[in-house]
């Protein structure tokens, strides 16, 4: 442990005395109160204060990303060809306790940079209302939507399996699969037929209701408000593009005849376009002890038209689960877990690596990361095809790419959504303990078997 | 653990990307160091001496064959911690100063912060590095990158010590001082492996010499038996009349040898550390009752070192003698000082009453600038007595150990050539 600390302060040192981290400081430090003044976003204080959060963590993500790539390699590859390594091996330490010792000093680096840097956006965020004059409904909308965490329910997709085989074997039986699906694979057909009937299920014809049930609401403070959020989509344009419907919010259990309502049940009448995200306020006091909450939506009569919630997002449950600045720190810890992965693939890829090389593999590895879900789409399109190969080779490589896209934090900020623990702590297990680690260990084993006084060319 | 290090048909081969063999760097060396041994590893550039030293210290893995270093595997954390390595070159970390770079080698030995920030101040004296140790170390000449590395090479009290050509880089005098301090440290029981191809430097101070040529031993042995002409016969005498020179020829000539009569030269190495020696004594003079505090840069090495090595290393060990002894090796050593030079014997004395006490010292101090480096902390119990001892036989008596060791050795140790 000993030799461990004393190399990872060497490395510190290096990093700040070789003016690596210090020209990231001084970027940062500029650009983050530049950004603070000058983002306007759509004119709103919403807009400024979604901006602002969105580019100040993503610019002080990416440079710090970038730093922690450049000083873990050249820490690990400058010993190695300027050999001051020679000196250094050949003291009491393990080869093991050097990489560490460099992994150590880089992640102290990235984390105190990182707490300095989102303490200055924190800030700026907090104070920034005070810069301007907001109305009262700014400053409401902005409570409600961005200075909070709120978590999201979506109901939960209906179980339709069943009748798919069943339409499956009928198509079949008549015949009909070959007039409507030529050319298709069967979990092609099954995959359509399946969207069709799931699509059913959130349709509501004319003069029917639609109820869908929560369990585990669980907002913060009864006394704050939780949202409804939805899309209409249509069968019929209505001429005004406009639809009627009346929501009820509430615990639906307790209407019995002649009982008293213990939680209060809310709805209303509400005129909304179509295609476009509405949100109402309901009182948090409408969910129940045990947690349930009940969304009823009638389409009433006048609109004419069968209307469809679509399956991704046209319907969901917003409360506020946590604060801000839990959340905040929440979206700060996930940012680091990046970094500490990208320390990781930096101390491996110097170990076999020169300098410039191990950089552009890193570099080369983030930015894959940063689209990983497009790039695991599109492998897992090529799979059908490749089939054996794929699923032996390549597949595994690509399971191990970071999903930097999937753990983005400014993707919850923004909306204000929450980032629960249980996202934190699955990229904490999957970036941090599986990948990361895999990583460390592949570096260790390569590092303490290379020659190290070989001469590369 | 019958030798310090024991190579058994050690091979290295490079081979190229496709694993083909392409140079035989080391062959078949089969080499052994005793403990408390001199050994000098001479050869060419290219011969294959440091791929042999990276080989004991694991940074290189042998192709075939293996290397025993002090009865263990020297890339083996254990036996680190006795070890001393200078590579070829000081290879260190440009944006340390020299107290954060002995430093941080000293907490890879785990020495606790006294122990280390006591050997440091001693290390940064011995190699005269004191008055520059806050600069960034990439701020050094060659000499002083040299002086520093030979200093972390010895923060941990090696038992043994391996150095790559350790003088490399040094002017004269840094080298006469690196020699007399390889001296010393074999005299404390140290075993030296140094690999040069400086020959003047080895046949100073190695006992057994090795002489590689594309990776194989050409010729190994002590350096007496090697150098020593047995059909020749030299007397040096003092300066004597015509006359009795003529009688000797003839005497000579009675035997039928030949016989050739020339002054000896005095040594470059002997002359040139003599000059600049008395160079300094004279700037001292001068500017000595000006400035008294000012140490000469890092390349007017500084006698004091000794002192202050001696009296730093054993301060925590004997409290109550801390203050004392120095002070008596001080008026030991003045006193010798004049015996020792007599050129600047009158000097001295013109400019000592003069001063201020505090200025004789520092004064007296510059003067015996050549005197052989004291070298390592640790059991210096002893060392007060030791270090009058080294003042008492000076810098001129440096030449006569060395031979006086060599035969010594050679006695107590059985044939190797």
């Amino acid at each position: 442990m000993r030799n461990i600390w004393a190399v990872a302060v060497n490395t510190i040192r290096q990093a700040i005395r070789m003016k690596i981290a210090a020209v990231f400081i001084v970027l940062l430090f500029v650009l983050l109160p530049i950004m603070g003044f000058s983002v306007t976003g759509d004119g709103t204080l919403k807009g400024r204060l979604q901006t602002f959060v969105s580019y100040g963590l993503s610019l002080t993500s990416f440079l710090l990303c970038l730093l922690t790539i450049t000083v873990a390699i050249y820490s690990i590859s400058s010993e190695i060809e300027q050999r001051q390594i020679y000196t250094l091996i050949t003291k009491p330490i393990r080869r093991f306790e050097f990489l560490l010792g460099k992994l150590l000093g880089v992640v102290l680096l990235d984390i105190s940079l990182l707490a300095l840097f989102s303490v200055i956006i924190f800030v700026i965020t907090i104070y920034m209302p005070n810069f301007y004059q907001p109305t009262e409904e700014e400053l409401t909308e902005v409570n409600n939507e961005f200075y909070t965490a709120r978590a999201s329910l979506i109901p939960a997709k209906v179980d339709v399996s069943d009748e798919v085989a069943e339409d499956y074997n009928k198509l079949e039986e008549s015949g009909q699969l070959d007039q409507f699906f030529r050319g298709f694979t069967r979990k092609e057909i099954i995959d359509q037929l399946t969207k069709r009937r799931q699509l059913e299920k959130r349709a509501v014809a004319v003069g029917h209701q639609l109820r869908w049930q929560f369990h585990n609401v669980e907002p913060l403070d009864p006394n704050e408000s939780l949202f409804v959020r939805y899309k209409y989509d249509v069968s019929v344009n209505p001429p005004d593009s406009q639809i009627y419907g009346r929501w009820i919010v509430g615990d639906d259990r307790q209407i019995k005849y002649g009982t008293k309502f213990r939680t209060p049940i809310y709805s209303g009448e509400q005129k909304d376009p179509i295609r476009t995200f509405r949100e109402i306020e309901v009182p948090a006091d409408a969910v129940a002890e045990d947690g349930y909450l009940s969304v009823g939506f009638l389409n009433v009569p006048l609109n004419n038209t069968v209307v469809i919630f679509p399956l991704e997002d046209g319907l969901e449950v917003l409360y506020k689960a946590d604060t801000f600045t839990a959340n905040f720190i929440r979206a700060v810890l996930l940012i680091l877990f990046r970094l500490i992965f990208l320390a990781c693939l930096g101390v491996l890829s110097a170990t076999f690596l020169s300098f410039p090389v191990a950089v552009v593999f890193c570099l080369v590895i983030f930015f894959t990361g940063t689209v990983s879900s497009f790039v695991l789409e599109s492998f897992s399109y090529l799979s059908e095809s490749v089939g054996l190969i794929y699923s032996y080779t390549i597949k595994w490589i690509i399971q191990l790419l970071p999903e930097f896209d999937k753990f983005n934090p400014t993707k919850y900020l923004v909306p204000g959504r929450l980032i629960s623990w249980s996202l934190l702590s699955k990229a904490a297990g999957l970036m941090v303990c599986v990948k990361a680690s895999l990583l460390l260990l592949l570096g260790l084993l390569v590092f303490s078997f290379r020659e190290i006084a070989k001469i590369t060319v | 653990m019958e030798y310090a290090i024991e190579t058994i048909s050690l091979t290295k081969i490079f081979s190229d990307w496709w694993g083909r063999a392409k140079v035989y760097a080391v062959d078949e060396l089969n080499l052994q160091i005793h403990y408390n041994e001199v050994f000098g590893l001479l050869g060419p550039n290219g011969s294959g001496k440091t791929t042999t030293l990276k080989m004991l210290l694991g940074l290189l893995y042998p192709t075939k064959g293996k290397a025993l270093v002090l009865g263990g595997d020297g890339a083996d954390p254990k036996i680190n911690t006795r070890i001393g390595f200078l590579p070829e070159e000081s290879y260190l970390y440009r944006y340390l100063n020299a107290r954060e770079t002995l430093d941080f080698y000293g907490r890879l030995f785990g020495l606790p912060a006294k122990v280390r920030k006591m050997r440091i101040e001693a290390l940064l004296d011995m190699v005269g590095l004191k008055a520059v140790a806050n600069r960034p170390v990439g701020t050094y000449s060659k000499g002083m990158a040299r002086r520093i590395g030979l200093a972390q090479a010895l923060i941990n009290d090696p038992d043994l010590l391996i150095l790559d050509e350790p003088t490399t880089g040094l002017d004269p005098i840094g080298t006469r001082q690196i020699k007399d301090l390889i001296l010393k440290l074999a005299k404390r029981g140290k075993t030296i492996l140094l690999s040069s191809h400086l020959l003047a430097d080895v046949e100073d101070i190695c006992d057994r010499i090795a002489i590689l040529y594309g990776g194989k031993i050409q010729a190994k042995g002590h350096v007496k038996d090697l150098l020593q002409q047995t059909n020749k016969r030299q007397i040096v005498t003092d300066a004597i009349s015509d006359e009795t020179l003529e009688k000797i020829k003839q005497i000579v000539q009675a035997e039928h040898a030949g016989c050739e009569v020339t002054s000896p030269l005095d040594k470059l190495e002997s002359f040139f550390v003599k000059t600049v020696e008395e160079a300094q004594q004279q700037a001292r003079v001068t500017s000595g009752a000006v400035s008294t505090t000012q140490i000469g840069s890092f390349l007017v090495p500084d006698a004091q070192q000794e002192n202050v090595l001696d009296k730093l290393v054993s301060a925590p060990i004997s409290q109550q003698g801390s203050s004392e002894p120095p002070e008596t090796k001080q008026a030991v050593q003045t006193d010798k000082k004049e015996v020792a030079k007599p050129d600047s014997k009158l000097l001295s004395h013109l400019t000592q009453p003069a001063e201020s006490s505090q200025d004789t010292s520092t004064a007296e101090t510059k003067e015996v600038t050549t005197k052989p480096v004291e070298s390592e902390p640790d059991k210096q119990q002893e060392q007060f007595d030791k270090g009058i001892l080294d003042q008492l036989t000076g810098h001129s008596s440096s030449r006569d150990e060395t031979k006086g060791r060599t035969e010594e050795t050679k006695e107590g140790d059985p044939g190797n050539a």
